[in-house]
């Protein structure tokens, strides 16, 4: 499911869940340390508290003066969220006692009981000198110190309050940390939708270039790499991996159109080209010229001074074709000792010139075989030329007619050219 | 018949024999813990003197409580006096003398030598004593004469006054 998601949409979703995740972390700690502070606060509060009653309560506990004692317990009304107070003497029995109006009966008397079963634990604890005891649960909260006189204990003071107010703070933190998340989250996932384009652009790109490329196979197509970064790379490798494509694809035409031993067009690619000057040439109504030729006695030569001596004596008449071939004609090694000229808007006068000119710069040819002697060889020609009519057959037609030539040259005795 | 009703006179005034023991016993605490909240003028005296005038209603009960003890500091010493005579220099002055004209004479005695002087005589405080103390169902009620106290020179802690009867002049 996730894979078939495009990816800017997953890096949309994974930069929202990453600013959530942060979120929510960074608001469960914010939130418990506030409750920490808060719950600090509120126990240092009630300790303020014991510790200003508990002075004024020495005198009342020292003097078992148990309605002095209930006028300053009374005092706590003041504040709503103390909801008991118990001072005991030192033997444990209850001088005072105050209870928030409206705290139930029931809560009261548990809240008390909890209070003195506290304080009998503690026992230890609230016989001395600073102890003090902390009671807190999620409802309510306690301090319990010892009053002290003359250095020794002479009674313990409790104060319980609710947690009331430490909720509501954290009530409205929470709330203002709801708050902050959504609209960071909202702010972040639409930052994450403008700048998610700029990890996808460049993925994008390289995508629609390689769609391109695979549609149009146009090898030669070169994506920008301006970035210096690792999409740079990726393009740079792209453009390398294009290259090398084009490298191997012109190695291959090469190794497909040409001929090994002298470099002319192989027979297939000349007919290719011969068959589009073809049809350019009927298109305009323009002649074109074919020379067959032929290495006069090649069978001789490669008998006497052997195949290597051969091979450099075609090379010689490929050099020779191709020095008296203006670029746009097509000269081409048909096998063997047998090649062909294709004259673009060769006329026929065009054509035998050039046949001549061919002939004579063979005939001039002193192809070194070793230090001290040189081979000379002829060639015989078959000249045609035409304006074509219909490109395939005048293919046909025409190299015939321009074979048929060549083959009268032979027979006329060699080392000349005839027109068909 | 007679050993029947002594037995029940024994069971009816038990409690209330109890209840006298654990007021002179408080009764006895508190005369140290009034201490702690009254302040003498300086006095180069090394112990603090507490005398107890007339009949000694707490038996042995003082010296057991007072032993290694220390108010404001100082080594606790109890002494009893039978006249007003045999009072020397004390700090407090437990009055236990039933004769008014007797504890008049003491109190004045007192208030010339910044003594405090503690009664639980009734109208002790009215008559220029400064804490008269008494015991209602077992609770003790403390009432203290402070225009008295500052004629003997001692100054009484808020503490002390905050949960006794305070007389100012001769009315509450």
């Amino acid at each position: 499911m996730f894979d078939r998601i495009s990816i800017r949409y997953k890096l949309i979703v994974l930069l929202g869940l990453s600013a959530a995740l942060a979120l929510l972390i960074s608001s469960v700690i914010t939130i418990y340390s506030i409750y920490l502070s808060e719950s600090r606060a509120s126990l240092r509060v009630l300790h303020q508290l014991t510790d200003v009653i508990s002075e004024n309560m020495r005198a009342a506990l020292a003097f078992g003066d148990a309605q002095s004692a209930s006028t300053m317990l009374a005092s706590l009304r003041a504040d709503a969220h103390v909801r008991l107070a118990l001072v005991s003497d030192e033997a444990g029995q209850p001088l005072a006692e105050y209870r928030a109006l409206g705290l139930p009966g029931a809560l009261g008397d548990r809240l008390l009981a909890d209070v003195q079963a506290r304080m009998q634990d503690s026992a230890d604890v609230l016989r001395r000198p600073g102890g003090s005891v902390e009671q807190t649960d999620n409802d309510f909260m306690g301090v319990l110190r010892p009053v002290f006189f003359e250095g020794a204990p002479i009674g313990v003071l409790a104060v319980v309050s609710d947690t009331g107010v430490m909720w509501a703070k954290i009530r409205e933190l929470v709330l203002l940390q709801v708050a902050t998340s959504v609209v960071t989250l909202v702010l972040l996932l639409f930052l994450s939708v403008k700048l998610q384009s700029l990890f996808t652009r460049p993925i994008m790109e390289l995508v629609e270039a390689m769609e391109d490329v695979a549609q149009t196979k146009n090898y030669r197509a070169v994506l920008a790499a301006a970035r210096r970064d690792e999409f740079g790379t990726l393009h740079g490798g792209f453009n390398a991996m294009l290259a090398e494509i084009r490298e191997r694809d012109d190695l291959l035409s090469r190794l497909a159109t040409t001929d090994a031993l002298t470099g002319l067009a192989n027979r297939r690619h000349a007919m290719d080209a011969l068959q589009t000057m073809l049809a350019r040439a009927q298109r305009k109504g323009d002649p074109v010229g074919i020379i067959m030729l032929d290495i006069d006695a090649f069978k001789a030569v490669n008998d006497r001074y052997g195949h290597p001596a051969g091979d450099r004596v075609i090379q010689e008449v490929a050099r020779v074709l191709q020095a008296n071939a203006r670029e746009y004609d097509v000269v081409a090694r048909l096998g063997g000792e047998e090649f062909l000229v294709a004259c673009d808007g060769g006329t026929q006068e065009a054509t035998v010139t050039m046949a001549e000119r061919i002939r004579t710069g063979v005939e001039a040819c002193r192809i070194q075989d070793s230090a001290d002697t040189s081979l000379h060889v002829t060639v015989s020609l078959g000249v045609h030329s035409a304006v074509p009519q219909c490109a395939q057959e005048d293919i046909e037609q025409m190299i015939r007619a321009a074979d048929q030539a060549l083959y009268r040259a032979k027979e006329a005795g060699r080392n000349r050219y005839v027109v068909a | 018949m007679l050993p029947g009703v002594l037995a029940l006179l024994v069971v009816l005034q038990a409690p209330w024999a109890w209840a006298g023991d654990e007021e002179r016993k408080l009764e006895a605490v508190f005369i140290g813990r009034f201490a702690s909240y009254i302040e003498w003028p300086a006095k180069p005296r090394e112990r603090f003197v507490i005398t107890l005038l007339d009949d000694n209603p707490f038996g042995t009960l003082l010296d057991d409580l007072y032993r290694d003890k220390r108010i404001h500091n100082k080594p606790i010493e109890l002494r009893y006096a039978t006249r007003l005579e045999q009072v020397g220099e004390t700090d407090a002055l437990f009055i236990t003398l039933t004769s008014a004209s007797a504890r008049a004479a003491a109190i004045q005695h007192a208030q010339r030598n910044g003594i405090l002087t503690i009664s639980e005589a009734k109208g002790f405080a009215e008559s220029g004593g400064i804490i008269q103390l008494d015991f209602v169902e077992q609770k003790a009620r403390i009432k203290i004469n402070h225009a008295a106290a500052v004629k003997s020179g001692l100054r009484i802690g808020a503490p002390l006054l905050s949960i006794a009867t305070v007389l100012r002049g001769d009315k509450p």
